[in-house]
């Protein structure tokens, strides 16, 4: 019985794609992380609401899907920014390191994703809802079928991220955000309007984490509870690929998707979910400053 | 306020004269007072309540852990649920195929539940603040996860039938009698707590709270700290679980340590005052209550729990625990004025 590689090659390309996604939600956190300072408990709900936006836009409405992709994206940005305002804000004005009193910006994190979760529930119930989303026949490589809508995600992941990449890197407003991140005081002193950028980081990674729920949408169902597991999965992402750097937490996606996709495919499919914490406590034992070697920013 | 408050001027300065006799008087004499709870409970209501009470203990037991790593020691964790279930399940699961008694499977629950806080307090040496919660999550998360696939661990149906602990011949096998157990044990849980709390491993664990990097110039072995508060209240967790498990109807189940048990967990140590172990203790009564009487708004009821969480982060940052220490503060600075001005006349 010789060894089937070619199933082998199927399941790394299917977690590649699937690591792509994680790699956006994980960007998502790292940004918002440099940004505020904070991790934001409630990303993986952004997620889920932005896959149930992408699916009332897309089947409900009837949207083509790059516009409902777009839309979704929009609509979670402001949602983020709404929260991030009315609720984060408070919090992040009192300052603080993660003493007893910057505890209370996790629990208010934690909190905020459940609340999130119910409203979602109550709005579109409890089961898993199909993502229709027409793409015609599958591709054919060699002896693997790859469902068109896995390619698609692939090509609007690397898309987002090159926009996203030109965006930091090029425009004045983006080197505004990295200035932010750098160091908020003397942002300030530079003329930087520091409450209006963070809002904008905030919104910024809201959207990536909607548009990771609409790409994975046609592949899974969409339903209330995946936000809560994709959080855990983009935050191993990020942990396993340094924090803070955007080709590190692409890289740890697709790492986090590849070793999940093997272990569920090569030793119990049951525990799917375990693998990628198993990875995250891996790294943080042997090499905790992540697979590509950025300094974690130590905060006595 | 004023009514209440002279109403419990008597029994307050009552216990602090039995605590200058000797700390550990007025413990007994709380066990002596709560004794015929169950009994009145019953009469005036039904056994039901007694169960309540049961899970009110339960549930303080779970509180004054978490506040140990949590409001002693600073370190943020929201995998405590995990701990819980991997107690009650280590324990039921030796009582059930090997056979032995309570009183050799609740210690080896608690101990099982000890190293997995190992497991968990290592992230905390290398990862800071929401990280951390983020690390623990997982690990709280993937406990649960390992208990609902593997059909040993009493996968979808889950454990059935595991037997009640019995001294001699007395078994605690009804709500009524389990009460005894479990009461001792949050009283128990509660003064060991007080106990940690003023020793000198209480100090290291402030310490680490306040400053690491001061702490440890100071002396103070930050690692060593901040796993052994892990321990401790992975200790508690366990002896919670392991409690839970053999409570009368023997029973338990993946769903008895989801998400939305953790939410309520954190809602009563949050309610009730980041790092004050009475706080904790108010938190767990009024939200336990609070968690039965709103069973019937099944679909609400975590919508309201989360939401009360945020807004009490926002607007009543440290909780329950926190008013009565500003009364008590207020007193205090109240009686020094008083007596300053009876001086000056």
């Amino acid at each position: 019985m010789g060894f089937d590689y070619s199933s082998l090659f199927a399941f790394i390309l299917f977690g590649l794609t699937i690591g792509v996604v994680y790699g956006i939600v994980a960007l998502g956190i790292s940004l918002i992380y440099s940004g505020l300072d904070i991790v934001h408990f409630a990303h993986g709900e952004i997620y889920m609401f932005g896959a149930f936006f992408g699916l009332v836009f897309s089947n409900q409405w009837g949207l083509p899907y790059p516009v409902a992709f777009v839309l979704a994206m929009l609509c979670a940005a402001v949602l983020g920014m709404i929260i991030e305002r009315v609720f984060y804000r408070r919090l992040t004005k009192g300052g603080g390191g993660y003493t007893v009193a910057g505890m209370g910006m996790i629990i208010c994190g934690f909190g905020m994703s459940i609340v999130l979760m119910n409203i979602a529930f109550l709005i579109w119930g409890a089961g898993a809802e199909p993502f229709h989303v027409d793409l015609g026949m599958p591709f054919q490589i060699g002896d693997i079928t790859l469902p068109k809508s896995y390619a698609l995600t692939a090509v609007f992941a690397v898309t987002l991220m090159t926009v996203l990449h030109y965006f930091l890197k090029r425009t004045k407003i983006g080197l505004a955000i990295r200035a932010v991140a750098a160091n908020k005081d003397i942002a300030y002193l530079m003329g930087i309007n520091v409450p209006l950028m963070i809002s904008l980081i905030f919104g910024l990674a809201c959207g990536l984490a909607a548009g990771a729920g609409v790409l994975i949408g046609p592949m899974q169902s969409v339903q209330v509870e995946m936000g809560y597991l994709m959080l855990m999965k983009a935050f191993a992402a990020a942990v396993v690929g340094g924090f803070g750097s955007l080709p590190g937490a692409i890289a740890g996606g697709i790492l986090v998707g590849i070793t999940e996709n093997l272990g569920a495919a090569y030793i119990s499919p049951n525990h799917k979910d375990i693998y990628a914490f198993l990875l995250l406590i891996l790294v943080l034992m042997f090499k905790p400053s992540g697979l590509f070697g950025v300094v974690a920013r130590v905060k006595a | 306020m004023n009514a209440v408050a002279s109403l419990l001027e008597y029994p307050s300065s009552y216990i602090e004269k039995l605590g200058n006799i000797h700390r550990i008087l007025p413990w007994i004499m709380a066990f002596v007072v709560l004794l015929p709870l169950p009994h009145i409970l019953e009469t005036t209501l039904n056994e039901y309540y007694v169960y309540l009470a049961n899970r009110i203990c339960i549930f303080i037991m779970l509180c004054v852990g978490l506040n140990i790593v949590k409001g002693f020691c600073g370190q943020v964790t929201v995998g405590h649920v995990g701990l819980y279930a991997i107690g009650a399940v280590t324990s039921a699961l030796i009582s059930l195929h090997l056979g032995w008694s309570f009183w050799i499977s609740l210690p080896l629950g608690v101990f099982a539940a000890g190293l997995a806080g190992v497991i968990v307090g290592l992230p905390s040496v290398r990862l800071e603040g929401a990280y951390l919660a983020l690390a623990t999550l997982g690990l709280g998360e993937s406990v649960r996860i390992m208990i609902a696939v593997t059909p040993f661990f009493g996968s979808s149906t889950g454990l059935i039938s595991i037997p009640s602990p019995a001294i001699g011949g007395f078994v605690f096998d009804t709500y009524r009698s389990y009460y005894y157990l479990v009461m001792t044990a949050a009283l128990i849980g509660i003064y060991l707590s007080f106990s940690i709390l003023r020793s000198a491993t209480g100090r290291a664990f402030m310490a680490v709270r306040e400053d690491t990097i001061a702490a440890a110039v100071h002396g103070i072995n930050v690692t060593k700290y901040k796993l052994l508060a892990f321990v401790i209240s992975a200790l508690y967790a366990g002896a919670a679980g392991g409690l839970f498990a053999h409570m009368p109807p023997g029973y338990i189940h993946h769903n008895n340590f989801t998400i939305i048990e953790m939410v309520t967990l954190l809602l009563m140590v949050v309610l009730g005052g980041i790092g004050h172990i009475w706080g904790g203790v108010i938190g767990a009564i009024i939200v336990t209550i609070i968690y039965d009487q709103t069973l019937e708004f099944y679909f609400y009821q975590p919508l309201l729990f989360g939401l009360s969480m945020v807004l009490i982060v926002l607007f009543m940052p440290r909780g329950i625990g926190g008013m009565i220490d500003r009364y008590l503060v207020t007193k205090r600075f109240m009686a020094i004025q008083e007596g300053k001005s009876n001086g000056a006349s």
